[in-house]
């Protein structure tokens, strides 16, 4: 049996046998980078861009002074001195609406209460945003809910982004609060490394519960003292956390699947399709 | 023979009023429902990743996909979402012209409600009438960008083509007349003995509750909560425009019924000063060619038919896809106060209760 080059090797055992590798289009490009909005991390992207445009002038200036040197003990006309490029004005009616300070009261009295747990707070695009340890995000909530000041009644949505290229942690969880009496929205933002499990939002906002299920579902993030963290959208039993960026678009394939009768003619098209056959069937479908 | 137990039933997913895939894992004692169990995901496509991996001007033609119900208003929250992500300015009149079609859609949108939601309670004539003013809905928006349902409306920056010629007289002819088809459907339903029997009290949701469960758009408002996100947080041209939110405090079926019906007239409303007021100008904004995002985040909520759809974007430096991007479908939240409007009431109120949260499983499945 083993010599025969005709009999098909077993599948490995257990659900998950996906061979990725031997599926390119199943094969995912993780992110480089970690396009995590914040005002430190843009002001030191402008820092280091401002700096490395300075040095690169340095070094124009630098050649043009040995150039020119060099011309003149050639006895040569000196080379053209080197412009400074300007920017060029953009004619698009486009203007990236870029992090600024806090400067909204409500993010100034979260810093006020919360002190020290408040990481960070900036407003950009016409939003707020407050980044909140991760440990005290049920504190945070509570307070945006129950302050007389701040009076965030609903929560709108709840999230997870995946950041498979940071370093000190893994995912973002974003709440988006609305007070429908003031009229305002804020967004409550905590980053946590992949297998920390935060504090439910179900006791403060019962909307979070299904939000939560769905975080769970597509992002494999566990809410500890949720009452019910089941999957969602997906079936229990599914393997894999869909919008994590390490899974593939295509899915991570399809499963051998014993069909108690062969009704729809599936078995024998996938027959004809390893034996390299267009995946048609051409058989008339049988009676029931 | 009188076994005191409770039985277990699963309404859906292949039951007609539910309309879609829906499943309900229902507890009975006798009719009376003790527990109600929403199970969906049965039409779960992934558009969010999808997305992810499709350029900005690619993603917009998921969004139709997903409330197909109301499609222009989907298009018109993603296309604002990228605007707000990029900064892009939109041109006056293409804000005019977006405020109008969402309008539409919201007819469009709540024409369908009412048909189904009235024949899944057993008034067959209204389905046929509120049907035949949605074809002329779908008629202009077939003038316009030459599909029906799956729209894709809107371009990044504004619009791909202007009105076309003769855009306006069809409008016109349908706002002629349409008041009269709404006070049409009131004479069918609004005093109709067995359409108050079947609806008031039934499917209650105060609105702490409502408000506590997130939901929003006609089921708030039948509760009494004047929460309309065009007017808190006008988007569009709807800051320029003069309409009222109509509430009701009973916050029941029957409520939320006359809300809609009311909406529908503001719409009306909505639609004319629009016509009148069109702003002269281009309809698209000066845009690159390919869109590279910076790092940003932005949450853009809309007032959808169904309520506050919100579209989550995160961009990445140099990229053309977003990096994350997630919706908030108002189904998806309304649909999770059922169990709370159901549980103690009887088995045909289910029916009621889904009909009057007008959910759409395109959207809560995505």
């Amino acid at each position: 049996m083993e010599n025969n080059p005709n009999s098909e090797p077993e599948t490995q055992a257990g659900p998950c046998a996906y061979d990725l590798k031997a599926a390119p289009n199943r094969q995912v490009v993780l992110p480089k980078t970690v396009p995590l909005p914040s005002l430190k991390l843009w002001r030191a992207e402008q820092e280091a861009a401002a700096a490395a445009e300075a040095a690169k002038w340095q070094k124009t200036l630098a050649d043009y002074e040995a150039a020119k040197a060099k011309a003149e003990a050639e006895g040569k006309d000196a080379p053209k001195p080197p412009v400074r490029p300007v920017a060029k004005p953009d004619a698009n009616d486009m203007k990236f609406p870029a992090p600024a300070p806090a400067t909204d009261p409500d993010l100034l009295r979260l810093q006020e209460v919360l002190g020290d747990k408040v990481e960070e707070a900036f407003q950009q695009a016409g939003e707020l945003t407050c980044q909140v340890a991760r440990e005290a995000v049920q504190e945070a909530l509570r307070l945006c809910r129950d302050d007389d000041a701040l009076h965030y009644e609903m929560l709108a949505d709840e999230t997870a982004t995946h950041y498979p290229a940071a370093k000190d942690f893994a995912f973002s969880v974003v709440y988006h609060l609305t007070s429908i009496r003031r009229r305002k929205r804020m967004r409550l933002r905590i980053l946590i490394p992949d297998g920390f499990e935060p504090d439910t939002a179900t006791t403060v906002y019962p909307t979070a519960n299904w939000l939560e299920r769905e975080v769970w579902d597509m992002l494999g993030i566990r809410f500890s003292g949720h009452p019910d963290m089941t999957r969602i959208l997906c079936p229990e039993g599914w393997e894999g956390h869909a919008l994590r960026k390490e899974y593939p678009v295509l899915g991570l394939g399809q499963r051998e699947i014993d069909f108690r009768e062969d009704r729809s003619g599936m078995l024998n098209r996938r027959a004809l399709e390893k034996a390299g056959f267009q995946s048609l069937n051409l058989n008339p479908p049988k009676a029931e | 023979m009188f076994k005191n137990e409770e039985m277990e039933i699963n309404m859906g997913p292949q039951h007609p009023s539910t309309h879609g895939v829906l499943r309900l894992k229902l507890k009975l004692d006798g009719e009376i429902i003790r527990h109600c169990r929403p199970v969906i995901g049965y039409l779960h496509r992934g558009v969010e990743k999808i997305c992810e991996n499709k350029t900005f001007f690619q993603g917009q033609v998921w969004t139709d996909r997903m409330d197909y119900c109301s499609a222009v208003a989907n298009n018109l929250g993603w296309a604002e979402a990228v605007e707000k992500l990029f900064g892009i300015t939109v041109p006056r009149r293409a804000k005019y012209i977006r405020t109008m079609l969402n309008e539409y859609n919201r007819l469009a949108s709540h024409l369908i409600w009412l048909a189904t939601h009235a024949l899944d309670i057993g008034a067959m004539t209204v389905f046929l009438y509120a049907f035949r003013e949605r074809e002329a809905v779908l008629d202009l928006f077939e003038a316009f960008c030459g599909a029906r349902l799956t729209t894709t409306a809107f371009r990044i920056g504004g619009l791909r083509e202007d009105l076309p010629p003769g855009f306006e007289k069809m409008a016109r002819t349908f706002q002629a007349r349409f008041l009269a088809c709404i006070d049409e459907y009131e004479t069918l339903l609004t005093e109709n003995r067995i359409w108050k029997k079947r609806t008031i009290g039934v499917g209650i949701l105060k609105a702490d509750d409502a408000i506590a469960m997130g939901v929003t758009g006609p089921v708030l408002r039948a509760a009494g909560v004047p929460y309309d996100i065009r007017k808190a947080f006008p988007y569009a041209a709807y800051d320029e425009m003069e309409f009222a939110i109509p509430t009701k405090p009973e916050a029941d079926t029957y409520a939320r019924y006359l809300v809609r019906l009311e909406e529908m007239r503001q719409s009306h409303r909505i639609i004319n000063q629009c016509l009148d007021g069109l702003p002269e100008g281009p309809v698209m904004a000066k845009l690159p060619k390919i869109l590279r995002a910076e790092v940003n985040e932005v949450y853009h909520p809309t007032e959808c038919p169904k309520g506050e759809l919100g579209y989550y974007l995160v961009g990445e430096k140099g990229s053309t896809n977003p990096y994350r991007f997630h919706v908030r479908a108002p189904g998806f939240i309304n649909l999770q106060a059922l169990p709370m409007m159901v549980e103690g009431t009887l088995v045909a109120d289910v029916i009621a209760t889904i009909g009057t949260l007008d959910v759409v499983l395109g959207e809560i499945d995505r």
